[in-house]
């Protein structure tokens, strides 16, 4: 599917009061969207059009978002947004785990919902057959382990070490795309589909804190890793968990 | 005896009761016995006794002979010794003999008697008779004088002392309480342990992990006790899951329209207008957070896991100077601690945002001295009048009169913070900076 034409989104949400508004609001940024209020015409628009992507809220009557998502999951690649309230940890937790891409949490800014919609396409596009993949629940790598519904980090011994929302979303694009040399321009775009956090504070200013956090040597880092002219890597091994 | 020595248990308390009423009921019972054993001993040995002297005085003045072998005679000399030791039968001894004497128109001078161990030689026939007797080794001797006649030597058995029942009764008892405290004591602990399981239960009871019921065990009492405990601990976990329930549904059911209104303000074509609007619905999520954190606290659902602290104060502190905040911290060293990581980062934001808000920014230091880690949250502010330190932590409560939308917020924040430090087993203490300005330290026990 090339970027060129509109994308084609299905919004799935019991609430009018959300999806009428929203779906116009997506309609001005430039896609096509198609409504559904349940489970059941979501699976039937599904098969009717050619979707690129499903906005689903989890808490819906009847079939919840969740056994939606599993469903789409275990029959297409297509990429999944979840819409999940705070309260509702562990199901986002659970919506990671079975492969939605993404989320937002209720009331979520129409902004960045459509930011992150962006980010996702362009990554499934980019890699196809979801190269980079959907987000997992969590991510191992040189010998830490990045949980993302917790948006926490855990090292060897087990201690949580908090991370800043800025620092979160700047290695959470960096274990998803490990190896790549990332420009500053490039990591600024992708960690910008984030909550507003981390714009106004230099790429760098967040790269040198998280590696205080994270390397054992924070002046000769091995894990975040600088390259001259380019921007920066993640020079690790990352595994999903 | 000193109360504490008393025991507390309801085995050692049941067991000392009866051990005292089993002692007292034995005391009577060998008062009662050493009674009858005084009436037993007239009746077989005093009342005899006298007989013979009245039998032998009459044959002396019939002037018959008196059988030696009964062991009676008569002679010149006095009694022997001469000094009759004391025995506490003596005196009625004396009065009866003196008085049946009396009776048969006799006038005795003096009358002595006398207990003396059994002289080898032909037992008297009355003991043999009786093997429960056997034990009667002494004998008595009793000396009449008689006037002119000189005096009167009479020796007649006597039961032995009574030290053997003494000892006989010690041993029952002590057959008794052995009879009697051993299934006390197993009683008891029938009744007890249950009780202490129940206790126990009681004392652990935590609504967020469901436990297995206490076993229903011991005596109906008990069983009805620990049945009706076990309904009440299933009934408040199942109002506080119909709490969690309805909390849920509240936070859906007022979260829904916000997420309504805050993708229809996209539509205003005003930047400033939309902004202020985005803050006012941000802000009031933010309160719905607090209100439903508030009202979950007794039973969160974040479990406690390791966490290096001074990471946790530095990540608020950079959410906050991302934000573009004034808030400035020290470095600390890792400094591992177990809490629940999400309620502790909102309880120091919740600080750091008063300290923002009220005192335009915040200096915030991380201070470990080994058995505790305080979090001092400093600002440059008004501070808070003494006489108001300790209402700023109602819910609902602010310092200023006016409910001003600018500075936001209902005053659940500090609420929220100190409800989560007290679970975590710490407090929160505010106290004035010289100068100007308030201080709160977030208090965490190590360990």
């Amino acid at each position: 599917m090339a970027m060129a034409e509109t994308p084609h989104l299905l919004l799935v949400d019991d609430e009018r009061s959300i999806r009428e508004p929203l779906a116009q609001y997506l309609t001005k940024q430039g896609f096509r969207v198609t409504q559904s209020g349940d489970a059941e015409s979501a699976r039937a628009r599904l098969n009717a059009y050619s979707i690129d992507l499903v906005i689903l809220d989890i808490m819906m009557p009847g079939e919840d978002g969740l056994s939606l998502c599993r469903h789409i999951r275990a029959t297409s690649e297509v990429p999944v947004i979840l819409l999940t309230a705070k309260a509702e940890e562990t199901d986002r937790i659970v919506g990671l785990e079975i492969g939605a891409d993404d989320y937002v949490t209720k009331p979520f800014s129409p902004r960045e919902l459509a930011a992150r919609i962006k980010v996702v396409l362009r990554r499934a596009d980019s890699g196809g057959a979801r190269q980079n993949g959907p987000d997992a629940s969590a991510f191992s790598f040189a010998g830490w382990v990045l949980k993302t519904a917790e948006r926490a980090l855990v090292d060897r011994e087990g201690v949580t070490v908090a991370l800043s929302s800025g620092e979160y979303n700047l290695l959470h694009v960096l274990v998803t795309r490990p190896r790549q040399v990332l420009t500053r321009d490039q990591l600024l775009d992708l960690t910008q589909g984030r909550e507003a956090a981390a714009f106004d504070r230099a790429i760098d200013n967040q790269v040198s804190r998280l590696r205080k956090k994270i390397e054992p040597d924070p002046k000769n880092p091995q894990i975040i890793k600088t390259v001259w002219g380019g921007g920066y890597t993640l020079a690790a091994e990352v595994t999903r968990l | 005896m000193s109360r504490s020595l008393l025991p507390k248990s309801l085995p050692g308390q049941l067991m000392l009761l009866v051990a005292i009423l089993l002692f007292v009921a034995q005391a009577i019972n060998f008062a009662l016995l050493l009674n009858g054993r005084r009436q037993l001993r007239t009746a077989q040995f005093t009342i005899p006794a006298v007989n013979r002297v009245l039998d032998s005085v009459e044959a002396l003045r019939l002037g018959q002979p008196i059988d030696d072998r009964r062991g009676i005679r008569q002679s010149n000399i006095g009694p022997l010794p001469a000094i009759p030791p004391h025995h506490h039968d003596a005196e009625a001894l004396e009065k009866m003999l003196r008085k049946a004497l009396n009776d048969n128109g006799y006038q005795p001078g003096i009358i002595a008697t006398r207990i003396a161990p059994s002289r080898a030689g032909p037992r008297p026939p009355t003991a043999q008779k009786r093997p429960r007797l056997r034990r009667s080794i002494n004998e008595l001797r009793i000396a009449v004088e008689l006037p002119e006649r000189g005096w009167l030597n009479i020796r007649a058995p006597w039961p032995g002392n009574d030290n053997f029942i003494f000892w006989q009764l010690i041993f029952q008892t002590a057959i008794i309480y052995m009879v009697m405290l051993i299934p006390m004591f197993w009683i008891g602990r029938r009744i007890a342990r249950p009780l202490g399981h129940l206790a126990d239960a009681a004392r652990y009871f935590d609504p967020s992990r469901p436990a297995a019921p206490v076993a229903e065990r011991g005596p109906g009492d008990v069983r009805a006790v620990i049945a009706a405990f076990n309904q009440l601990s299933e009934r408040v976990t199942a109002m506080l899951d119909e709490k969690d329930r309805m909390l849920g549904a509240i936070g859906h059911d007022l979260r829904t329209p916000l997420a309504a209104l805050r993708v229809r303000i996209e539509s205003v074509e005003d930047d400033g207008d939309r902004e202020r609007m985005a803050a006012i619905i941000e802000e009031m999520n933010r309160t719905l957070e607090d209100i439903l954190s508030l009202a979950r606290l007794g039973r969160p659902s974040e479990a406690a896991s390791d966490v290096d602290l001074a990471a946790l104060v530095d990540a608020v502190v950079e959410d906050f100077r991302d934000l573009g905040a004034d808030v400035s911290a020290e470095e600390a060293p890792r400094t591992r601690i177990r809490l629940r990581p999400s309620l502790m980062r909102r309880a120091i934001r919740n600080l750091i945002e008063n300290a923002v808000k009220y005192g335009g920014g915040a200096e915030v230091r991380l201070i470990d001295d080994g058995a505790r880690v305080n979090i001092e949250i400093a600002d440059r502010g008004p501070g808070i009048p003494s006489d108001r330190m300790a209402d700023v932590f109602d819910p609902f409560t602010r310092l200023e009169s006016s409910r001003n939308r600018d500075t936001g917020g209902i005053g659940l924040g500090l609420a929220l913070a100190r409800a989560i430090v007290r679970e975590a087993g710490g407090d929160i203490v505010l106290a004035n900076r010289d100068g100007d300005g308030l201080i709160a330290t977030i208090r965490l026990p190590r360990g």
